[in-house]
């Protein structure tokens, strides 16, 4: 007993340093193996505040690129307002359309806290709970996918972004919907990974990656990268695949979360189908 | 001694605030992740104990990882840093012995001491970090450039704050 006594005061700091370790090293993996957060981040309050502050502040210094991009996006959406198009027939009906019921819906929002040299890498959004921003939703910007929500306060939002570990978001090639989950190795903030592509796969440097929509977190087709280099290992049955992702991260500023009006109700059914498997 | 402790709550908030605000915008590329918070944990009192000194580090490391979405890694890396300073002042230990009305800064300590001080805590902080930011083998050299360029910038950035903020202890 004494001995034990003896041992335990001996290493009684190493001792305390240890079970720290454990604990904080646990919440650090757990953060990374499930799609939420554990410890606090920027979305809390006090320093969402400071957070929004200082991006009070810097903004100015990027106004101008930011002015430039949404004009950019203005003129796009402009040219397809039925105004701009020229009228081949005179006698327009108004059809009351049921074919069409609103699925996806965006909400703009302000990127004010951003890192893109991490190993996982997550923004800070100006728009929260009190905007109807709930976890799991999709963000995308003009120039494609960027990520999606992992934690939400009253008026904040965190974003798990493309570059981060364990990303894992399908994907597919928009000329022959193959598919495949997207991975990011942390070496290069600008080109993301396809594993898994088998050699028989009709895929060609240049081809257009695009989101899948299968867990109605992006609507269908919004533009993830483009292929930008692929490589063989003698032995290995599958390829490596490069994909040269279309967001420039180092430079996201409007961005848009996308509210899925059928999410739940997709979730409820393939849960029902799931659940009476087992 | 009370007031000793406020100055160090003052400090500390100061830290966190220009590490969250300011030097977490300082993305240059992936290689440089400077980090100037480690420096909470360097100038406390020579006489700190292992576990005080790792209370402080535990706290600091939550509050910048609040600010950096970390989820825990800097609090790992505090905490090591917090452990191992006991360790690192025996081995550098001056002949005399250490004054304990002096603080552990560049203008009392000197500048070879301070040096050397900071070059050991901040090494064994960027590798723990970067180490289990990264943690795969086969990047062992990314892990070794990343800690290298950021240790560089870090010693700068810590031995600047220490010049706008501090004066010499000695009278």
């Amino acid at each position: 007993m004494r001995r034990l006594l003896q041992f335990l005061k001996t290493f009684r700091d190493f001792i305390i340093f240890l079970l720290l370790q454990v604990f904080i090293l646990g919440l650090f993996f757990n953060s990374k193996n499930y799609h939420r957060s554990t410890l606090s981040n920027t979305s809390s309050s006090v320093v969402g505040w400071f957070v929004e502050k200082k991006h009070n502040i810097t903004k100015h210094f990027s106004l101008s690129e930011a002015n430039d991009s949404l004009s950019a996006e203005n003129a796009d959406l402009r040219a397809l307002l039925p105004e701009s198009f020229y009228k081949l027939q005179d006698r327009t009906y108004y059809i009351n359309d049921t074919l069409y019921e609103q699925q996806y819906e965006y909400v703009p929002a302000t990127v004010i806290n951003s890192s893109d040299n991490k190993r996982d890498n997550y923004f800070t959004l100006n728009k929260g709970a009190s905007s109807g921003i709930e976890e799991g939703m999709g963000v995308l910007s003009k120039e494609g996918m960027v990520g999606f929500v992992v934690d939400v306060s009253n008026h904040y939002s965190i974003v798990k972004t493309v570059l981060s570990e364990n990303f894992n978001i399908s994907v597919k090639l928009q000329k022959n919907n193959e598919h495949w989950l997207l991975k990011w190795n942390g070496k290069d903030n600008k080109i993301a990974q396809l594993n898994g592509v088998t050699r028989d796969i009709d895929i060609q440097e240049g081809d257009k990656v695009v989101s899948r929509g299968s867990g109605g977190i992006f609507p269908e087709n919004q533009l993830v990268g483009t292929v930008h280099k692929i490589s063989s290992e003698d032995g290995k049955t599958t390829l490596n695949v490069d994909v040269k992702l279309a967001v420039n991260f180092g430079a996201v500023y409007h961005v848009y979360i996308v509210k899925n009006f059928l999410k739940s109700e997709q979730d409820e059914l393939e849960n029902q189908y799931m659940n009476a498997n087992e | 001694m009370n007031n000793n402790w406020v100055k160090y709550g003052l400090i500390f908030i100061l830290i966190v605030l220009i590490q969250g605000l300011v030097v977490n915008d300082i993305q240059i590329n992936e290689y440089f992740n400077p980090m100037v918070y480690p420096i909470m944990i360097m100038m406390l009192p020579f006489e700190l104990g292992a576990i005080a000194t790792m209370a402080v580090a535990l706290l600091l490391g939550i509050c910048v990882d609040t600010f950096s979405n970390t989820f825990g890694l800097h609090t790992s890396a505090a905490l090591f840093i917090g452990y191992l300073r006991p360790v690192v002042m025996r081995y550098i230990k001056p002949n005399e012995g250490y004054d304990n009305t002096l603080l552990p800064i560049i203008q009392d300590m000197g500048v070879q001491w301070y040096l050397l001080y900071s070059a050991i805590i901040i090494f064994a902080h960027h590798l723990w970090f970067f180490s289990f930011e990264i943690l795969r083998f086969d990047l062992i050299l990314l892990i070794l450039a990343k800690t290298f360029c950021s240790l560089f910038i870090s010693i700068g950035l810590i031995i600047l704050f220490q010049y706008i903020f501090y004066k010499s202890s000695k009278k």
